[in-house]
């Protein structure tokens, strides 16, 4: 095992984490991990956060069903709902250039960080 | 995505928006997978990146659920700000 490898087990311990505690999918914070950090080309980076993705979901969800974090109707509405996002998005992008696509996702990402941090530092005793 | 979208739209509560979205994940990657394996022609995944990167990453993931209860809504709420807000300033500067 080489160093690069121990790199790799704590970047992931750090990207899990976050799945774990903010719920974003590994591939917000492995693929820039592997692009960044380890010189992975887009695609394979991409491929690979898609296979990690799943045991740390699966290990993250379970804990968080135990926990008694989960309402399980409305995640299971979403899963479902996201199974068709996933085969229609993969449809759509193909046919849109990457980067007018990360560019639609960035912006969606910081109004959604605008309106949450709002949300925070709004907070009033009902969202507490 | 779905993290926000629940929160802001739904008014679901930031530690179970969390976690629900976690779970839905699940079913999506599974799907996404052999649609992104095959449609690429060649399989685009480095296994021995994988391997290490899970290794931390479900011990990661184990811990960071198990202390989701303990941290407030508020300071919650932020920490997914900033998280979004970084990877979103990346993507629109450097697609």
């Amino acid at each position: 095992m080489s160093w690069s490898d121990v790199l790799l087990i704590l970047g992931g311990l750090g990207a899990g984490f976050l799945s774990g505690t903010i719920g974003i999918g590994g591939g917000l914070l492995f693929v820039p991990t592997m692009t960044i950090g380890f010189g992975l080309s887009q695609a394979v980076a991409q491929g690979t956060s898609l296979v990690a993705i799943i045991p740390t979901a699966i290990v993250g969800g379970v804990t968080h069903l135990r926990q008694g974090n989960v309402l399980l109707g409305p995640a299971l509405w979403m899963g479902g709902g996201g199974v068709v996002g996933a085969v229609i998005g993969a449809l759509v992008a193909v046919e849109v250039p990457g980067p007018i696509l990360a560019r639609f996702w960035g912006a969606f990402l910081v109004f959604s960080a605008y309106r949450l941090g709002l949300q925070a530092f709004k907070a009033s005793p009902k969202t507490a | 995505m779905l993290v926000p979208l629940q929160v802001l739209w739904a008014q679901v509560p930031q530690r179970y928006a969390n976690a629900n979205s976690l779970v839905a994940i699940i079913p999506i990657a599974i799907a996404a997978l052999p649609i992104y394996y095959f449609r690429k022609g060649s399989p685009q995944v480095d296994l021995h990146v994988a391997v290490f990167l899970v290794i931390g990453s479900v011990v990661g993931a184990y811990a960071g659920a198990r202390l989701l209860r303990r941290i407030p809504e508020r300071e919650l709420k932020i920490a997914v700000a900033l998280v979004l807000g970084v990877v979103g300033i990346k993507e629109l500067l450097l697609p």
